[in-house]
């Protein structure tokens, strides 16, 4: 097995080196339009917070954004000439001479300045086949840096990009602590309020544990913090039975390689996987509100239909996940003694699976309980209801009993699915 | 003159866009009932011949005539009828490790039996009596419920060879089946192969690393390099010149004994 010379991917692979170069410096562009974004950001807080009408408004003008986005152009180019460039360091390249040692001045800076001549006539290098024009008349070229095994590289954060990681790192805190502009005094100055909520939660009222509550009542009907708790729990319990029922079949249908054989199984991968990444990038709490408006506010329906959507597209993904992580002999032995794919599945892929699944769905259920608790704040049902009842009265003591349920429920569910999925394992 | 059982014509494969290739115009042709051993350096096609026999591996050109009919160009049905005759095992086995002994014996079986019912994973009492039989032809009788992950090397790769028996083959594709066994375990299995060889009537296709391994089992042996023929004949024919030649000028031979 040898590579055929010359080959005649060449084109293509040459290709993909420049969209590596462009990619690399995108980076670099968008490296100092980021600092330009900060250094912006710096400058108008000073001047409207500290200095207010000190100089009128650092507001730019219309023209103004187009010349910091060229700028951070401009820097870009120069930096990847003159040899210090995060893009180039971040693909693992560096900038060397064709012949010799090293590069002088002159011909960086000669270098910087024939880029904005070879930019717009890659048309014709690229049709041609040849290197970049600014690297061929400068004689330079971008390699692949390999490490000197004879001199070991100083501690990371020793090197020039060490500060400069530093660097973007302080400026991200500096500016991100500003743009969220938050106050911690606050915590102090409120703590008397919070303490009272405290010191009611603390003493919790168990009057309506078993008992229900009069003056809480959905639809006519009262109920305990026991009886709406086991309805968590089974809201929870159904959506992750009905959830990864329906992502079971799914999740093959969403692993490559089961399915990457044909156009079509491609396209049936890519819309599977595009379903999970989307349906489970939605919230439980947001489909809840979804459903809470279709199918009645405050009712379980609503609950479990939540946490079902978002259990098939959760599951469904680390469904396929295993699948595709399979080891391929077996299905290999299977293929090679005439099984059909079905039977591929069958008796290759799940054998493989199912104990992770079941561990995955026990997880799962963990999560739903989780979830059931908080989704009657949109009106999803369970115990939440009460929870928020509760709270908005003021009435900290039963919001305390109920909390310590929940906690106590949590707590159980964990530790059971813990050991249960210890045990698969 | 009746044709050969298997011819092998002009079969080439080129893999990853034309940058390697792995077979280049192999040709030549068995005969039913030979032990055919094939050796050559890692990466110089042995795999990927046996892989095409049985088109788990599409090949680029050539064609492949098993018993009068071109594989090549069968559609993936009919394909999966001819592999039901064509039995293979494995350098690294390939057996499911959660699953028990007979299971994966069991597996074996599945290009006979219809969909719906192997979806089911309900095999006949048939089946199940012969997977048995076939566990107590690999001494294995005694580990039919054990999980695979439970055994050692030597019994896996046996279980692979009662997995193939469920098959009831024609032909056997050994792929490196003692690469990954320590010696006296490689003789082992290497004599449950002859015995269904000499025994069953089952054509061997077996691609092994030493070369004492196939001067003792093989009726016939042929060695590749770099996807071309470099030897067909004999085991008693490969002397200390050929042996360089297809193994390279600083190979020394190591004995399996």
């Amino acid at each position: 097995m040898s590579p055929t010379p010359g080959g005649a991917g060449a084109p293509r692979d040459r290709l993909k080196v420049l969209s590596r170069r462009a990619f690399s410096f995108l980076l670099d562009w968008m490296a100092w339009g980021y600092v330009a974004y900060c250094v912006m950001y710096l400058l108008n807080y000073y001047w409207y917070t500290v200095h207010v009408d000190w100089w009128g408004t650092l507001t730019l003008p219309s023209w103004g954004w187009p010349v910091v986005i060229l700028a951070t152009l401009e820097l870009a180019v120069w930096c990847r000439s003159l040899g210090r460039s995060l893009g180039q360091r971040a693909i693992g390249v560096a900038l060397r001479p064709v012949a010799g040692e090293r590069i002088s001045v002159g011909r960086r800076v000669l270098r910087g300045f024939l880029w904005h001549l070879s930019v717009p006539l890659a048309p014709v290098w690229i049709a041609r086949g040849e290197e970049p024009l600014h690297d061929r008349l400068t004689q330079v070229g971008l390699r692949t840096e390999t490490p000197d095994p004879e001199r070991p590289g100083r501690r990371a954060i020793l090197t020039q990009w060490g500060f400069v990681s530093l660097f973007l790192g302080a400026l991200t805190m500096c500016v991100g602590w500003l743009i969220i502009g938050i106050n911690l005094q606050v915590l102090i100055r409120r703590a008397p309020q919070a303490g009272r909520i405290w010191g009611e939660m603390l003493r919790p009222d168990f009057r309506y544990f078993t008992a229900p509550d009069p003056v809480f009542h959905l639809r006519a009907l009262s109920y305990s913090i026991l009886d709406l708790t086991v309805v968590t729990v089974f809201m929870a319990l159904v959506a992750t039975v009905l959830g990864g029922v329906m992502a079971f079949p799914l999740s093959f249908l969403g692993a490559r390689n089961v399915m990457g054989f044909s156009p079509a199984g491609w396209a049936t991968y890519g819309v599977i996987r595009g379903f999970f990444n989307v349906f489970r990038s939605i919230e439980t709490i947001i489909w809840a509100s979804i459903f809470a408006i279709w199918v009645g506010y405050g009712t379980v329906l609503a609950g479990i239909l939540a946490l079902t959507i978002h259990t098939i597209a959760a599951l469904g993904k680390l469904y396929s996940e295993q699948v595709e992580g399979v080891s391929p002999g077996p299905l290999e032995a299977v293929w090679a003694a005439g099984g059909s794919r079905i039977q591929v599945v069958r008796h290759a892929v799940i054998p493989q699976v199912l104990p992770s699944f079941w561990a995955f769905t026990l997880y799962r259920w963990d999560i739903n309980v989780r979830m059931a608790t908080v989704i009657a704040l949109v009106g999803g049902g369970g115990i939440g209801d009460m929870l928020f009842y509760y709270k908005n009265q003021g009435d900290w003591s039963k919001v305390g009993a109920v909390v310590m349920v929940i906690v106590a429920v949590v707590w159980a569910m964990d530790y059971i699915s813990g050991r249960l999925r210890e045990r698969i394992a | 003159m009746p044709t050969p059982y298997l011819v092998i014509d002009g079969l080439t494969k080129v893999y990853e866009r034309g940058q390697v290739h792995a077979l280049r115009g192999l040709s030549f042709s068995i005969e039913k009932g030979e032990f055919l051993v094939v050796i050559g350096l890692s990466g110089s096609g042995k795999s990927t011949l046996l892989r095409c026999i049985n088109r788990l591996i599409e090949p680029t050109e050539g064609k492949i005539w098993l018993d009068g009919t071109d594989v090549t160009r069968l559609s993936a049905k009919r394909m999966r009828r001819v592999r039901r005759r064509i039995g293979m095992i494995f350098q690294q086995f390939n057996l499911v490790d959660r699953a028990t002994t007979v299971r994966n014996v069991l597996t074996g079986r599945l290009g006979y039996i219809p969909g719906w019912r192997s979806l089911l994973g309900l095999f006949s009492s048939q089946d199940k009596q012969t997977a048995l039989a076939n566990l107590e032809r690999v001494g294995l009788r005694d580990k039919a419920y054990a999980r695979v992950d439970e055994l050692s090397g030597g019994q896996r790769q046996r279980v692979g060879i009662a997995r193939a028996l469920m098959q009831k083959p024609e032909i056997l594709l050994a792929d490196e089946p003692v690469s990954a066994l320590d010696p006296a375990t490689s003789h082992s299995i290497m004599q449950y192969l002859e015995q269904m060889n000499r025994q069953d009537g089952v054509t061997v296709i077996a691609s092994l690393h030493f070369l004492s391994l196939a001067r003792r089992y093989g009726t016939r042996i042929i060695a590749l390099k770099d996807g071309q023929l470099v030897f067909d004949g004999p085991p008693k024919t490969i002397d200390n010149a050929k042996f360089k030649e297809i193994y390279g000028e600083d190979a020394e031979e190591v004995e399996v004994r």
